[in-house]
């Protein structure tokens, strides 16, 4: 009876979803009717589905004197001196021409390089949306789009969150055809490739997935390319807006598509056989699948050297755990286990914490908010009043509070620690996730000491084994163990012995170099 | 299939390991220790026996009925009534062990740490992290246990080294004063342990590498064997024969842990041991459980059965006695038997009664 209802219940629900369903632009249909054969005619439809837009430009001209056409392009898209050059004049100025079919349009006349034909209403409209002027003409069925678009465009810069002292500079912009290019420059291989795929039903956003043939898995490819067509959405703005349609587990905090603004980490993570999704408008290109390591790793780590590289890696391990547990373990400790702490150290916290009327979990509470808030007001102001922020946030309040005796000093330190910690932690959106955990855990530190953090750290771990990104799990290669990637995790290896792809992402193509190249005074004899 | 994870071989002896001692390391030196004195150590090779045998004969009735849990052939086995009531009582059983688990963790948290919380607290809050884990399912136990194995390991190895200087090894003679029979009567306590093995025979059905399952769980025995090895040595070398009048001597000795007078009350490290083994130890007891009971039940996912299951555990422990005093004596006076002879007899008779069948089987059509 029970399932009865149940099934009922569903069914109703699923009748409902139905009618919710997005209204699809009726306009644009009725547009996948083909062109006809009289330029009135074409641009009279032209002009009702582009009615009051009054950036579209519509401009009619003879061929030859002969021949009416027209030319439509969107004001400040497309490149106005090439089109008056390579398309007005040479076509406005000749005096015999021949035309039986469009095609001889571009093989005599227009000197432009990237042409293609239009057939239908739909096409004009997406061509011209891209920038790309559309050619019609009288008397043929199909229109010329021409590869004139230019609009302006953020000039290549270092991106801002992943700064480094040694490497490559360049980072991707907003513009989808200079990152498609600075990958291939990276990447000469005709092995790269780039699918392009179109979601948002009204920003028709470009989403190209880029990997690279036999060394990407098929299966992970397969999924990647189902999860960007399951989307149904009228906008896609940014890389963020996919990154949480195609990831695995909404509802967790950490990450589980690894976004960068460096041309050098999405070629790396191409050649160990991750798919990298570009979205048109965003500088942030998304990686899939990732790990909760990749999460900690710096481009850096490889352009120095590999005992340094592996040593900043321990140091961010340990500042994750100062970042995620310290205030929590100063509440717990100073809370429940004073025995823990050495006397002479217990005595001066004591000593400092002795006119403070709150207990240590409030304090630790509303400092770690103030700092969060702090974080927060710096980094939307503009560049000029960041700073001051800052340093009246942080020094000024966080003085006088000490010396009016609202906050104990010692835990003015422990905030100021567990902030600088959780800035190591390279990648943004994970320092974020650490971050937030850190207020749960002092609530469990506050009710039950070591025994709540102990069970919260178990919990973050259990919720960090349960997720999956792309079918990999979170935690490879600690857990489930694969012995070969801890070389890239554990350590830094050195790049001659980092002879394999990681096995959960690059099972395909194992061996990225020949093993035996460590180098040394007696190698370069070997090889005579 | 109810459970869609695989896991290796490996990973399963990794979560057996902590399952095993995470309860034992702490309680086992003081009750050994009463029966065997001074040759407690040579209890656990004593008790490794059952633990092997265990292993092997779960493993040998996983390889009749591949696929299939103990809950599951003991039905092909026995019959549909029959099997279905040995089914009932592994359950009931589970259930009061998983709870004297349950019971045994939360008194040492309690006794040392939180003398004035109230005890649902401290179960509650474990069996809501333990159900976390077992509706993540056996991929997710394994995960976990592999990233909290090696940090009981490590903590428990570092209480061991500090303890180093302390210790008397003098304390071991003379060896066999009495002859063997106070260390068998010491192993005992050990088998019951041991005999938690048969938990594999939940697990062997989802192992991606079904091969490799012996292997890895006699190495398995072997450390848990060692490690009771060095724990009751431990305690011996620094107690000597005092430690049968400690609750918790590994507890106790990490009291006098004391480096450059700064690393000092190391209880929080033991804490650490004891919470982060009993979780994996717990979460492990109660997947068999909750998958047991979905299949016994014939349901079609076991995931609806974790949380009433949790709740059930809390009550069965704090009924499995009235305080730490008559837990511990129950496991150490009827531990040995309840436990041995429901996860090592019983399924021995199982396998033999298999092997007679088919044999029978055979002989009828030759």
């Amino acid at each position: 009876m029970l399932r009865h209802i149940k099934k009922l219940r569903l069914k109703s629900r699923m009748a409902k979803n139905k009618q919710q369903h997005l209204p699809r632009l009726t306009d644009e249909e009725s547009a996948q009717t083909p062109l006809s054969s009289s330029l009135l005619h074409n641009e009279e439809a032209l002009r009702t589905i582009y009615a009051n837009c009054w950036d579209v430009v519509f401009r009619s001209f003879w061929i030859a004197q002969k021949e009416r056409a027209l030319l439509i392009y969107i004001e400040g898209l497309s490149h106005a001196e090439e089109i008056n050059q390579n398309v007005l004049a040479p076509l406005m100025e000749a005096t015999d021409l021949q035309i039986t079919t469009i095609d001889d349009l571009t093989d005599k006349t227009i000197s432009v390089a990237g042409t293609s034909k239009v057939h239908t209403y739909t096409d004009i409209v997406e061509h011209i949306s891209l920038g790309e002027p559309v050619l019609m003409m009288n008397g043929h069925k199909a229109g010329l789009a021409l590869g004139l678009e230019n609009w302006e465009k953020r000039s290549i810069e270092e991106p801002e969150a992943e700064h480094v002292v040694r490497g490559p500079r360049d980072g991707f912009v907003e513009a989808l055809q200079v990152n498609t290019a600075s990958l291939r420059h990276r990447l000469k291989s005709p092995r790269l490739k780039m699918e392009a795929l179109k979601v948002g039903d009204y920003t028709k956003t470009d989403v190209v997935l880029t990997f690279i043939e036999e060394i990407a898995d098929k299966n992970l490819l397969e999924e990647a390319r189902n999860r960007i067509k399951r989307i149904k959405i009228d906008s896609i703005l940014e890389s963020g807006d996919i990154e949480e349609l195609i990831e695995d587990h909404p509802f967790s905090p950490f990450p589980q598509v690894l976004d960068t603004e460096r041309t050098d980490v999405a070629t790396s993570y191409l050649l160990e056989g991750h798919v990298v999704i570009i979205v048109d408008g965003s500088p942030s290109v998304l990686i899939a699948p990732t790990t909760f390591y990749s999460m900690m790793q710096s481009a850096e780590d490889y352009y120095q050297r590999f005992l340094i590289g592996t040593a900043v890696r321990w140091l961010r391990y340990i500042f994750l755990f100062i970042a995620l547990l310290l205030p929590s373990l100063y509440v717990a400790i100073l809370t429940y286990h004073h025995e823990m702490v050495p006397t002479q150290l217990m005595i001066s916290i004591a000593a400092a914490r002795e006119p403070i009327p709150f207990p240590a979990l409030v304090e630790a509470f509303v400092m770690e908010i103030i700092f969060e808030v702090l974080r927060e007001a710096g980094l939307r102001l503009p560049k000029q009043i960041g700073p001051a922020v800052s340093i009246v946030g942080g020094l000024i309040i966080g003085e006088a509070a000490v010396q009016a005796g609202i906050v104990s000093a010692p835990m003015v330190i422990v905030v100021a620690l567990t902030g600088i910690s959780s800035f190591a932690i390279p990648r943004y959106s994970a320092g974020i996730a650490i971050r937030m955990l850190r207020f749960p855990l002092l609530i469990l530190a506050g009710g039950l000491g070591l025994l709540g953090v102990i069970l919260g750290i178990i919990a973050i771990i259990v919720h960090l084994c349960a997720l999956r990104s792309f079918g990999v799990p979170y935690l490879t290669p600690i857990a489930p163990m694969e012995f070969r990637d801890i070389k890239d995790v554990l350590i830094r290896a050195p790049k001659w012995k980092l002879t394999t792809r990681p096995r959960l992402s690059g099972k395909a193509n194992t061996y990225r170099a020949s093993p035996h190249q460590q180098p040394g005074p007696h190698r370069g004899r070997d090889s005579s | 299939m109810i459970e869609q994870g695989k896991i290796s071989s490996l990973q399963m002896a990794i979560f057996m390991y902590p399952a095993i001692i995470a309860t034992g390391v702490l309680l086992i030196p003081s009750i050994t220790a009463v029966h065997a004195g001074r040759d407690m150590w040579i209890s656990p090779i004593w008790g490794s026996f059952i633990g092997f045998a265990t292993v092997y004969i779960a493993y040998k009735l996983h390889t009749q009925y591949p696929g299939k849990t103990v809950i599951q052939y003991s039905e092909d086995i026995l019959g549909k009534l029959l099997g279905k009531m040995l089914g009932l009582i592994y359950l009931l059983f589970y259930l009061h062990i998983t709870g004297i688990v349950l019971r045994e963790y939360s008194e040492f948290i309690l006794g040392i740490f939180f003398l004035h919380t109230p005890i649902i607290v401290i179960l509650g809050s474990m069996i809501l992290v333990g159900a976390f884990a077992v509706r993540g399912g056996v991929e997710v136990i394994a995960r976990a246990s592999q990233i909290c194995t090696p940090i009981v390991v490590i903590l428990l190895l570092s209480v061991f080294i500090f303890l180093s200087q302390d210790l008397e090894p003098r304390y071991i003679l003379p060896i066999f004063e009495e002859g063997i029979t106070p260390s068998l009567k010491g192993a005992l306590t050990h088998q019951a342990w041991f005999s938690e093995f048969f938990l594999i025979s939940f697990f062997l059905p989802f192992l991606a590498d079904g091969e490799k399952s012996l292997k890895w769980s006699f190495i398995s025995v072997v450390f848990v064997m060692l490690t009771f090895i060095t724990a009751n040595l431990s305690a011996l070398f620094l107690f000597g024969d005092l430690t049968a009048k400690f609750l918790y001597p590994l507890m106790s000795a990490a009291r006098y842990i004391s480096i450059a007078d700064f690393i000092e009350q190391l209880e929080s490290l033991v804490m650490a041991i004891w919470v982060a083994g009993a979780f994996v130890k717990l979460s492990v007891f109660y997947y068999a459980l909750s998958l047991g009971t979905a299949q016994w039940l014939n349901l079609s996912e076991y995931k609806s059965t974790v949380f009433p299951l949790g709740i059930l555990l809390v009550v069965v422990a704090i009924w499995s006695g009235d305080n730490l005093t008559e837990v511990k004596e129950t496991v150490g006076t009827l531990g040995p038997f309840y436990l041995t002879s429901l996860q090592t007899v019983l399924p021995l008779i199982l396998l033999l009664f298999v092997l007679v069948k088919k044999k029978v089987q055979k002989g009828a059509k030759g």
